[in-house]
């Protein structure tokens, strides 16, 4: 089961959404021919899970699920949820009695659920959206062995190097963009000799390290060299793969040395307190900053992490694809499809957008022309890729990604010495799986 | 000591009524299915899943992976035997020294030491509290940007790494677990010294015995039944030690254990029968201590 065919055709996500300023596309509005479906709605519950997101994320469903209740009668039941215990522990919440809808991310994730029956068939709703939606974010939405959908895209950013403009301009450099490898060596040297961390990383959750990992392998090694090695055609102990490392091993020294302590949080609040130079995450914290102060806002900055290779420049990126998905165990299943229609539709979307969320959306009705300076540099940080990445524990096989890989780069971070050790037992570990 | 007479009384009060019969497998039937159908069989089927390759969600996709998932984890888990080191030496702790405070506690306390209802309290609480929230409450005082850290004075930047420091860590998790397996202990012996007949300590002490021959000669081979549970439970509490680095880490990379590894590759993303083989391994390990244990003491009794 190769997860890559969705990777390889993100370029036209990107293309669609960074064009920006589409005009709104004709409304795709709930389906008009689901008359009886309308009625079973009226009146009844449809419960709904929100994947963490603090008090902005209660305030934008309650904004989204409000919309929709004016439109259908259906009353919505939702609840916050503390995201990864939601996702390590998702197979079991889908078996038992899960809510009907929630966000939830595409790739390896929505497939594999899909596939074994946990998470509903999702084609008639991307029927009813198809025209508001790029083609390749569909793709991306769609499983690669059942050609059918599981997750209705919504979202995406880009995983990109974030700092603060002021901080960036106190030590002398460029605040705008931070160009190739030694630039970025240099930028954390200079933070660091100022007393604050320079390459912040909170390696508790396990996933967290994969983000520096994947970009540090697709530039030295390029996109193709990395995809090949998630999916088990590169090996481990290739030098190739120890390379990446040695880089890896570079950034060590500018580390906060409470890494193995903090988690994805921890990083955010380093640099909303101003404690570090940079770090590699993904953009959906930007809300959080928001929520402090316009100031922290308009200081935050996201570049695509500097080049290494020039052969590869800065043309690969992660930017993880989420969407709404239906429990196929749900109370209400066609209550649960419809809700997820609404998320994903323009009316549900704008409803979002002005309860404050700050996420790019994929579809075409999404309007960027007011997009803020942050809003735009994600974008322009996007456009930059032509190879999109959907993380590594989207793009690779579960059992994999969190048990191996995982602890693999968390030990390799305590330990930089033993990490021909550490690969040789990843490598063993990979062939030790039974194949899908 | 009984007549003919009496003995043929007795047999005949023990064959029962059919009240006493009903009574009798209700009471002893009933928990009895509901332990065979709640323990035993999922206890079985998991050794058995411990030989297939699934991923926990249809049945059709069970197959026959014979010694794979064991090879697996001798060969290719490191984690694993750090999860034996650490599982041995929380066993080790445990033994040496949380339990023999217990025991010591409760026994002053029993004499009524200074202060006792101090250290009752002290120790009681964390039985109270499950472990999950005396991790919760750890884990915000301890972490980066909590109360503990703050009070030295430390921010997120240049906090002490305390959970991440393979260092500490251990002493700071066996600290906290001791904390509660000692009031755990008390309380168990407490209960037991309470039976213990006053007047044949007063002989001994009479007799001259010092305090320590009184425990060691009067009190340890009294309390025989009581010392079999500590003893049992102080090898179950080690090995199956999970709630508290649970709460603390959710993963097992940073302070395996057993347990925490059985979670990992037995729930969620990576649901994969390698969680069935650590299970069936944690189980041989218990099992066949206790059990030895258990024939020694009892051969003794029997005796």
């Amino acid at each position: 089961m190769s997860e890559e065919k969705n990777v390889l055709s993100r370029r036209s996500v990107i293309k669609g959404a960074a064009v920006g300023g589409a005009a709104l596309a004709a409304g795709s509005t709930l389906s008009a021919g689901s008359a009886d479906a309308a009625t079973k709605l009226k009146g009844s519950t449809v419960k709904w899970t929100t994947r963490g997101g603090g008090a902005t994320g209660d305030a934008i469903a309650k904004a989204v699920n409000d919309a929709f209740t004016k439109k259908t009668g259906a009353k919505v039941v939702a609840q916050q949820v503390n995201s990864d215990d939601f996702q390590n522990n998702f197979a079991q919440i889908m078996q038992g009695s899960p809510d009907d809808a929630f966000g939830w991310m595409a790739g390896y994730r929505s497939n594999h659920f899909g596939e074994m029956g946990l998470l509903a068939d999702l084609t008639r709703e991307i029927g009813h959206l198809k025209a508001g939606l790029p083609a390749a974010a569909i793709k991306g939405a769609t499983s690669p062995v059942s050609k059918k959908p599981y997750i209705l895209p919504t979202t995406y950013y880009p995983w990109g190097l974030h700092y603060r403009k002021s901080m960036v301009k106190d030590i002398g450099m460029n605040p705008e963009n931070i160009g190739n490898w030694d630039d970025f060596i240099k930028m954390a040297t200079l933070t660091q000799k100022k007393g604050l961390v320079g390459y912040s990383l909170g390696a508790k959750g396990g996933w967290e390290a994969m983000g520096t990992f994947d970009i540090l392998n697709a530039r030295v090694n390029g996109y193709k060299y990395h995809i090949d090695l998630l999916n088990g055609r590169a090996k481990w102990t290739d030098a190739r793969t120890k390379e990446t490392f040695k880089y890896f091993a570079q950034l060590i020294p500018f580390m906060n040395t409470n890494f193995m302590d903090i988690s994805w949080d921890g990083m955010r609040d380093l640099l909303l307190q101003k404690k570090t130079g940079a770090m590699m995450m993904g953009s959906w914290f930007a809300n959080d900053f928001k929520a402090k102060s316009q100031a922290d806002y308009d200081d935050l900055w996201v570049v695509p992490f500097p080049e290494i290779n020039p052969k590869f420049g800065v043309d690969t990126i992660d930017a993880p694809l989420d969407g709404i998905s239906v429990a196929a165990n749900g109370k209400n299943v066609s209550g649960g499809k419809a809700l997820a229609e609404f998320w994903a539709s323009p009316e549900g979307i704008a409803a979002a957008v002005k309860a404050g969320d700050t996420n790019i959306y994929v579809s075409k009705s999404f309007d960027t022309s007011a997009y803020d300076a942050f809003n735009k540099q994600k974008l322009a940080v996007l456009a930059a890729a032509s190879n999109i990445m959907f993380f590594l524990d989207r793009d690779a096989r579960g059992d994999f990604a969190g048990p191996v890989v995982g602890p693999a780069i968390q030990s390799f971070l305590q330990k930089p010495a033993d990490i021909n050790k550490i690969l040789e037992n990843v490598q063993a570990q990979w062939d030790a799986l039974p194949k899908q | 000591m009984t007549t003919a007479a009496t003995v043929h009384k007795k047999r005949s009060r023990r064959s029962l009524s059919k009240t006493d019969r009903f009574t009798l497998a209700t009471f002893i039937g009933i928990p009895t299915l509901l332990q065979v159908i709640l323990l035993w069989v999922p206890a079985v089927v998991t050794i058995i899943l411990s030989f297939t390759y699934w991923n926990g969600v249809r049945l059709k996709d069970i197959h026959w992976a014979g010694i794979q998932n064991y090879k697996n984890i001798f060969f290719n888990n490191p984690l694993f035997y750090q999860a034996l080191k650490n599982n041995g030496i929380w066993l080790l702790f445990f033994i040496l020294i949380a339990t023999p405070l217990g025991i010591l506690l409760a026994y002053q306390i029993d004499r009524g030491i200074k202060g006792h209802a101090f250290y009752e309290s002290i120790y009681y609480l964390p039985v109270v509290l499950s472990l999950a929230v005396i991790g919760i409450i750890w884990n915000f005082m301890l972490q980066p940007g909590g109360f503990v850290q703050g009070l030295m004075g430390r921010d997120i930047g240049n906090a002490i790494s305390i959970w991440g420091n393979p260092k500490i860590n251990t002493w700071v998790i066996l600290g906290i677990a001791s904390w509660r397996h000692i009031g755990y202990i008390m309380l168990l012996y407490l209960s037991g010294l309470k039976s213990v007949d006053p007047a044949l300590k007063e002989a001994a002490a009479i007799d001259g015995a010092t305090d320590w021959q009184i425990f060691r000669k009067i009190i340890l081979p009294t309390m025989q039944p009581v010392n079999i549970i500590i003893v049992v439970i102080t090898l179950i509490e080690s090995l199956r030690a999970f709630d508290l680095v649970y709460i603390i880490y959710g993963s097992p990379t940073i302070f395996p254990l057993l347990n925490l590894l059985v979670f990992q590759n037995f729930a969620g993303q990576g649901i994969s029968m390698k969680g069935a083989a650590y299970a069936v391994i944690l189980l041989v390990l218990c099992i066949v201590p206790i059990i030895t244990y258990l024939r020694i003491s009892f051969k003794e009794d029997l005796k």
